[in-house]
């Protein structure tokens, strides 16, 4: 990767800011405002030659992070050795002190007067058009997993470690040496899956590239070490890619033994320091003990620990593994949900240098035809504010999952359209109505509402029905010829935080017997986190129906995605046996019980949008 | 803290307990039907941002 970097060091047109973070992002597609906290390095690296002469006389010795702590480092160092810009940076964590300056041995010694003790950190704003998040990975601890004797047992370390071990950068120099009595291993072991595929520690994801990361290594210490026996025990091979199994195969011919199983207990010869490996081979199904010099955990890899701070800064959203979810898996695997914001490599899901090298040229692509373009086209169902009817509450802005509305208190909000996805969710909060989606307007959907309940609405269930899951959930099932009862109406929206309260219990008013609302899965969600509200809203209404003494149940909630055409049946095979129950002395009172206030309130509040929406595009 | 709270299906009646963590995200199953109607029982009253309230 270093002569990458220095490329991208070079580029006209790449600024590079290393040695910095992200603050702040504001704005939207086009008109991105970036708030950069450039760090104190207190050397210049402008002037900076890397001569060495200060790290020489630091007396600081820490344990090097990038030698995963089996090196040294002074306080004041370059982080690699391909490191762009090729400068030290003092680490003032580790430095004995600059106020007073109680050592200042490397300002000292420095020729070229590069070391400035009052440097500090410094904020810059960029002016970007699109962003591409490309923050990485970290890798797996596993010290929670002491059932294999990392924390116990020295010559248990990790691939991480390994890979510094071996390599000639290394601190060993690539001479691979064990650490108990850095003599050359003899029997190495790899353990795989540590971290991975493992639900017990909340990760059941594969991390995608350890086995052939395994598969590699057991090939470098074949070449390096012809007298070497390595083991791997693992629970299924995944070599998959290009040349992959062509890898797995030389492995196996080099003499590496792979055996189906994990260790099940790890121990120690106080006398050798080697360690004794107890295994059910699932392959023949028999108890087996190994004795190994060494013991490699390959160590899965987890989502990035600034992750959920890149996820506040860009509206971003995680799925269930904790990775970035992406605006579509199938046909936007580049986008985030968030309009002009792509991905680029693990932060998205776990992949190999191939795909993540894929990723980010295709988001290169995005974002250059985004920008090239110099205009973008806004589906015709964006938010507008009827400013006649708003009470400057500022809810919308709160609900809203793309931060599309921009608000301060004892000001009307503003709707960034470039930024509206459409979901809706901002209308159906509103109390005032004051916000109204185009093309799915509270009077629309009140309309369809009141056209299917017009008649015998007693023999009907009331479905609302999300355009992206659920009602493709529906489609899905009518084109598989799945039979479900006929008796549901449905009512699409755009999500399922389109639908308001008033109009679920407008479809009460009218008669309904049950009225289901439906949505994407959590992790399907179309709108970043927008069916969120959905689940608060029927909550409220489920305790409302309470207090009226309508039955709760009457009101179902349901998350089909568009694959589940069997479950879309299944639901409206339920809900029929529900509105069954429901008798129509029990729909008189519902619509008694609702009748009063609501209604007048609605009249008066659509009264007060008609007479708005008038003046208003 | 996680703490054990109260659920009820509103699609069969199951009534559940299942640990709940502040700020958590989670699409809640019924385990006996695998029905979303899943009602938090032991949801106070309180309002939300959005100046909703469950009164």
């Amino acid at each position: 990767m270093g002569p990458k970097a220095i490329d991208v060091g070079r580029h006209p047109n790449i600024e590079l800011l290393t040695y910095s973070e992200v603050e702040a992002v504001s704005g939207y597609v086009g008109n991105f405002s970036v708030k950069i906290r450039k760090k104190a390095r207190y050397v210049d690296p402008e002037v900076c030659n890397s001569c060495n002469e200060c790290a020489k006389v630091c007396p600081v010795v820490k344990p090097d992070e990038y030698q995963m702590g089996l090196g040294s480092r002074k306080a004041i160092y370059i982080p690699y050795p391909q490191a762009v810009p090729c400068s030290y940076i003092l680490n003032m964590d580790d430095c004995l002190g600059t106020t007073p300056i109680a050592c200042g041995k490397c300002a000292d010694v420095c020729e070229q007067e590069c070391i400035d003790y009052d440097d500090r950190d410094e904020i810059i704003e960029r002016d970007v058009g699109a962003v591409i998040v490309a923050i990485g990975l970290d890798v797996y601890d596993p010290t929670e997993l002491d059932d294999y004797g990392y924390t116990r047992f020295e010559n248990v370390i990790t691939s991480m470690e390994f890979e510094r071990l071996i390599c000639a950068g290394g601190p060993t120099a690539g001479h691979f040496i064990r650490p108990t009595d850095r003599e050359r291993p003899k029997r190495i072991g790899f353990v795989q899956c540590v971290g991975s595929r493992n639900a017990a520690i909340g990760r059941p994801y594969c991390s995608n590239i350890c086995c052939m990361n395994t598969i590699k290594d057991t090939l470098l210490l074949a070449d390096h070490y012809p007298d070497l026996t390595n083991t791997v025990f693992y629970q299924d091979i995944r070599a998959f890619g290009k040349s992959f199994e062509d890898m797995f195969q030389r492995s196996k011919e080099a003499g590496t033994r792979y055996i189906r199983g994990l260790p099940g207990d790890i121990e120690e010869d106080p006398l050798t320091r080697n360690l004794l490996v107890t295994v059910e081979n699932t392959t023949t199904g028999k108890l087996e003990r190994h004795e190994f010099d060494m013991l490699v955990l390959s160590v899965g890899v987890i989502p990035p620990k600034d992750l959920a701070k890149i996820s506040g800064l860009l509206t971003l959203s995680k799925t269930s593994d904790g990775f970035f979810l992406e605006s579509h898996p199938k046909l936007k695997p580049i986008d985030a949900p968030t309009r002009g914001v792509y991905f680029a490599g693990f932060c998205e899901s776990p992949k190999d240098i191939k795909d993540s090298v894929c990723q980010a040229g295709a988001a290169a692509s995005r974002s250059g035809a985004l920008l090239n373009a110099g205009q973008i086209t806004v589906e015709a169902i964006t938010s507008y504010i009827i400013e006649d009817a708003c009470t400057k509450c500022g809810a919308c802005a709160s609900v809203c999952p793309y931060g599309a509305i921009i608000w301060e208190k004892g000001q009307f909000p503003v709707v960034v359209e470039a930024a509206c996805a459409g979901c809706g969710c901002c209308g159906a909060t509103c109390k005032s109505n004051a916000i109204v989606m185009r093309h799915f307007t509270d009077e629309q959907l009140i309309a369809q509402i009141r056209a299917i309940l017009a008649d015998k609405p007693e023999d009907k269930v009331f479905v609302f029905a999300c355009n992206w899951c659920s009602y493709a959930g529906g489609d899905m099932a009518g084109i598989s010829r799945i039979h479900y009862p006929s008796t549901n109406r449905v009512v699409r929206t755009m999500c399922s935080a389109r639908v308001s309260e008033d109009m679920v219990l407008e479809a009460f008013r009218c008669g309904a017997p049950i009225v289901l609302v439906s949505g994407c899965h959590y992790a399907d969600c179309h709108y970043i986190n927008a069916n969120r509200q959905t689940v608060k809203r029927v909550q409220r209404l489920w305790n409302k129906l309470d207090r009226l003494g309508i039955r709760p149940e009457r009101l179902q909630l349901e998350w089909i995605s568009a694959a589940e055409g069997q479950k879309f049946a299944k639901v409206m095979v339920q809900v029929e046996e529900l509105r069954k129950k429901v008798t129509k002395e029990e729909i008189e009172q519902t619509i008694k019980a609702l009748q009063e206030k609501p209604k007048k309130q609605r009249k008066a509040k659509s009264a007060k949008q008609t007479e708005a929406s008038v003046s208003t595009p | 803290m996680t703490k054990k709270e109260s659920f009820r299906c509103m699609m069969c009646g199951y009534e559940f307990e299942e640990p709940v963590e502040p700020g958590e995200d989670k699409e809640r199953t019924c385990p006996m039907c695998r029905s979303n109607s899943i009602r938090h029982m032991k949801k106070r009253a309180v309002k939300d941002k959005t100046g909703e309230s469950d009164e």
